[in-house]
C-alpha cells in the first residue's frame, strides 16, 4: 500500500533541509554571487560597463571625477565584467546575502580623477586608464597627455614638419 | 538536401512558390500573399507542423512588411519557411487558419506587432492590452523601444466589476486567465486571455544597448525554469544563421546541461501535479529529489537557475573530472530515489482515477494545433527536437521517446515520467563520450542580413528561435515558447470536462505562463459569474 511506502521513504530519508542561517548555506564551489571591485586595481575604462547586461555597472562623468557605479539592486551574476576586466580588478565572490534595509548599502562607487588635456584642458579619459596605456605601449607620454583633437593637430603638424624636411632634403 | 525534401520543394514552386534560399536544413520561399493559402495547405498536407510566424518590419532592407510562416517537416528534420511581403500601404494578408489551425495566435500577434491586417477571420488584439493606442505597432522600426504611448483606461460599460483576487503561486503559476462557461459542472467552452506578463523582451533586443553577446543573458531570462533552452537557441539561431563551427565539446557540455534542467522541470512539474490532486506527500519528495539536480546545475555552471554559461561560439565553464564524477553520482542517487517515488506516486488510486480519461486531446487535434512536446506525445505524435532536427550533441547518444495515445492526463504524466529515466541514461552517455578540445571558438563574425531558424526540444517541448541579422545586434529576433503553441489545445481538452478536473488538466500542458491562480466561471443559464482559486475543490488528502 502505498501510504505505507511513502512513510518507508520518508522515514530513511529523514530531514534534509539545513538550519541556515545556523548551519553554513548550500552553495557550492562555482557559485557566482556579487562582484567586488578593487579601486586599487581598476582603469575606469568601462570595457565591463561595456558588457554588463542588466546595466548593474554605470560610467558616469561627474564634478567629483568619473565615477564607475555598482548597483547590486540589478546584478544577474553573471559574472561577464570580470571575464572582460583588462585590469583583472572585479573578482566574482560567494557573497548572496545581499538585502539591506538602505538602498544606498547596494551600490559601490569607484571614483577616478579625469585627467584633462594639457594644452586645450578638454576632459580625455579616467587618469589610471592613460596610464595603463603609456605603461602598457609605447606611446610617447606627450601624446597620451592630449584629447583626441589636440593629439591630431600636434600629428598632422609633426609629420607635416618631417614631409616638408625630407622632401626639402631629396630636392 | 535530400530528395523527398526537393519533392515538396518542387511542388510548392508549381503552386507559385519562389525559392529565395536553400540551405541545408532550411529552405526559404517567398510567395505572394494571393497564393499564400494554396501553399500552406499543401505543406500541411505533406505532413509539416506550423512551427510558429513572425511578423518582421523589414522596409528598412526590403521596402515592405513581411509575414515569416516557419513549416517544419519534422520526419525529413527539414524547416520550409514561406515569406510573404506586402507594401506598408496595403498591408493585408489573407489567413491560413482553415488550413492550418496552429496559425491563429501567431497571424493576431504579427496584426498587434507589427500591424499587418489579416483578412478573412474574427480578429482581437492578442498581445497587446486593450488601452493601447490604435495604429501604434511597436516591433515596426519607427517605433522606439523606449518610447511610451499614451495610455487611457477605457472604462466598460457594466457598474458591476469584477476584481480578480487570487493567491500568487511563483513556483510554476503566472498570471494567466481562463474563462470557463460552464453548465452545472460541465465546461461548455473556453476563453483565454493571457500576455499579461508581456515583457516586449524581442523589442528590448532591438534597443541601442543591447549587442550579440548581452542577448543570450536576455534569452535565458524569459523562462525561469527552462531558461537555458532559451539562451541555447538564441546562440543556435545566430550560429546558424552566421555559420560558426562550436567545438564538439561546448556541444557536449550544452547538451549535459540541457537535460540536467529537463530533470528538475520535469521533478518540478510532477511535484506540482502530485500537489494539485491533493497529494501532498509527493509533492514534497518530488521536490526533494529535484534539489539534488539543483545543487548539480549549480556545480556544474555557477547557478542554481539562469546558468549564465552560454556564449555565442561555445561555452563559458568547463566540465573537469571532479565534476563529472559529481554528475554521475548525482544521477545514480536521482534514478534511484526517482524510480522508487513513481512508484508509489503512480500506485495511489486517486491518482490514477483522477488522471485517466481526464482533458483528453485526440491525436487530430493535436495534429491541427501543431502542439509540441510531452502533451503531442501523449496524444500519440512522434515529434521530438532532439530526433527530427538533431542539434549539438544528441545525434551522438540513443533514447526512446516516450509514446502514448490515450491523449488524456495520465498519458502525459507516463510520458514525463518516462522522459525522465531517458535523460538520465542520455547524460550518462555524454559524460562517458565528451571529447577533449577547447569550449568555445576564439573570434566570430555575423554578416548582416542573414536568417536562421533554431529549434531545441524543452521540457515543454519545442522552442523556436528565429532570426535575422542586422549589424552588431539581431535585426528581428523572434521567439515562440512551447507553451504558446500548447495552450490553444486546452480548449479541445477542457470542453465537456467536469469543472473538477480542470486544474490538472491546465497543469498538464506544463504551462509556463506567469500565474495567479484564477478562472472566472460563467453559468451559461443563470448567467452569474464567480471567481475560482485554481485549487478550490481540491480535497486535502486523498489517502
Amino acid at each position: 500500500m502505498s501510504l505505507v511506502k511513502i512513510f518507508e521513504i520518508a522515514l530513511k530519508t529523514g530531514r534534509v533541509t539545513r538550519r541556515y542561517p545556523v548551519e553554513e548555506p548550500l552553495i557550492t564551489p562555482e557559485f557566482r554571487g556579487s562582484i567586488e571591485v578593487d579601486p586599487t586595481k581598476c582603469w575606469g575604462c568601462g570595457a565591463c560597463v561595456k558588457i554588463c547586461p542588466p546595466n548593474a555597472l554605470t560610467l558616469t562623468p561627474s564634478g567629483k571625477g568619473l565615477i564607475l557605479e555598482y548597483f547590486v539592486g540589478r546584478c544577474i551574476f553573471c559574472g561577464m565584467c570580470a571575464e572582460v576586466c583588462p585590469a583583472k580588478a572585479i573578482t566574482v565572490t560567494k557573497k548572496f546575502e545581499l538585502a539591506s534595509a538602505n538602498l544606498r548599502d547596494l551600490r559601490f562607487r569607484v571614483v577616478h580623477k579625469v585627467l584633462r588635456c594639457s594644452i586645450c584642458g578638454a576632459p580625455i579619459a579616467a587618469e589610471a586608464e592613460v596610464r595603463a596605456v603609456v605603461k602598457a605601449s609605447p606611446t610617447s607620454e606627450e601624446y597620451a597627455l592630449l584629447c583626441p583633437k589636440c593629439r591630431k593637430e600636434k600629428f598632422s603638424k609633426s609629420v607635416g614638419l618631417r614631409v616638408g624636411a625630407s622632401s626639402g632634403r631629396s630636392s | 538536401m535530400t530528395d523527398p525534401v526537393l519533392k515538396v520543394v518542387e511542388e510548392l514552386k508549381g503552386l507559385g512558390g519562389v525559392v529565395e534560399e536553400i540551405k541545408d536544413r532550411e529552405v526559404y520561399l517567398v510567395v505572394d500573399r494571393d497564393r499564400l493559402k494554396s501553399l500552406a495547405k499543401a505543406l500541411y498536407s505533406a505532413g509539416a507542423y506550423l512551427k510558429t510566424c513572425a511578423g518582421v518590419d523589414e522596409r528598412q532592407v526590403q521596402g515592405v512588411l513581411s509575414i515569416y510562416y516557419m513549416f517544419g517537416l519534422d520526419e525529413l528534420g527539414t524547416d520550409v519557411i514561406l515569406r510573404v511581403p506586402v507594401a506598408e500601404e496595403d498591408a493585408k494578408i489573407p489567413t491560413i487558419v482553415p488550413e492550418v489551425p496552429a496559425a491563429d495566435w501567431c497571424e493576431l500577434e504579427a496584426r498587434d506587432m507589427v500591424g499587418i491586417e489579416i483578412v478573412g477571420r474574427p480578429v482581437r488584439r492578442l498581445v497587446l492590452p486593450e488601452d493601447w493606442p490604435e495604429g501604434v505597432h511597436p516591433l515596426r522600426k519607427d517605433f522606439n523601444y523606449s518610447t511610451r504611448p499614451p495610455r487611457g483606461f477605457k472604462s466598460e460599460a457594466s457598474e458591476e466589476v469584477g476584481v480578480p483576487l487570487g493567491p500568487y503561486h511563483p513556483a510554476l503559476h503566472e498570471p494567466e486567465y481562463f474563462e470557463l462557461y460552464v453548465e452545472g459542472e460541465k465546461v461548455v467552452d473556453v476563453a483565454y486571455r493571457g500576455f499579461h506578463v508581456h515583457r516586449g523582451i524581442e523589442k528590448l533586443a532591438e534597443s541601442p544597448r543591447f549587442t550579440y553577446k548581452q542577448v543570450p543573458f536576455l534569452a535565458e531570462r524569459i523562462c525561469g525554469i527552462c531558461g537555458f533552452v532559451h539562451s541555447s537557441c538564441y546562440v543556435m539561431a545566430v550560429e546558424k544563421a552566421a555559420g560558426i563551427e562550436v567545438p564538439e565539446r561546448a556541444e557536449f557540455i550544452r547538451s549535459i546541461v540541457l537535460e540536467v534542467e529537463r530533470l528538475h522541470s520535469h521533478l518540478l512539474w510532477l511535484g506540482v501535479a502530485a500537489h494539485l490532486l491533493g497529494y501532498d506527500a509527493g509533492f514534497m519528495h518530488a521536490w526533494r529529489i529535484r534539489e539534488h539536480t539543483m545543487v548539480l546545475a549549480e556545480y556544474l555552471t555557477g547557478s542554481r537557475k539562469t546558468y549564465g554559461i552560454n556564449i555565442i561560439g561555445g561555452v563559458r565553464k568547463d566540465l573537469n573530472v571532479d565534476k563529472l564524477d559529481k554528475t554521475l553520482k548525482t544521477l545514480a542517487t536521482v534514478r534511484e530515489e526517482f524510480v522508487k517515488l513513481a512508484e508509489v506516486v503512480l500506485s495511489v488510486p486517486q491518482i490514477r482515477s483522477r488522471a485517466s480519461g481526464t482533458g483528453v486531446l485526440s491525436r487530430s487535434e493535436a495534429r491541427a494545433l501543431s502542439v509540441v512536446g510531452p502533451v503531442a506525445r501523449a496524444s500519440g505524435l512522434y515529434r521530438d527536437v532532439r530526433k527530427d532536427y538533431p542539434y549539438f550533441a544528441y545525434k551522438e547518444v540513443s533514447f526512446r521517446v516516450p509514446l502514448y495515445t490515450e491523449g488524456d492526463n495520465l498519458a502525459r504524466l507516463l510520458v514525463r515520467v518516462e522522459e525522465v529515466l531517458e535523460s538520465i541514461e542520455i547524460i550518462k552517455q555524454l559524460v562517458d563520450k565528451l571529447p577533449g578540445g577547447p569550449i568555445a571558438v576564439e573570434s566570430w563574425d555575423v554578416p548582416p542580413y542573414r536568417r536562421a531558424v533554431a529549434a531545441i526540444e524543452a521540457p515543454r517541448g519545442e522552442d523556436v528561435h528565429f532570426i535575422i541579422t542586422g549589424v552588431g545586434k539581431p535585426y528581428r529576433w523572434r521567439v515562440r515558447a512551447p507553451t504558446y503553441q500548447n495552450i490553444p489545445a486546452l480548449r479541445a481538452m477542457l470542453r465537456g470536462a467536469p469543472l473538477a478536473d480542470v486544474p490538472l488538466t491546465i497543469a498538464s500542458i506544463d504551462p509556463c505562463f506567469s500565474c495567479t491562480d484564477r478562472v472566472v466561471v460563467y453559468d451559461v443559464r443563470t448567467g452569474g459569474r464567480r471567481v475560482l482559486r485554481i485549487s478550490e475543490g481540491v480535497s486535502p488528502c486523498p489517502l
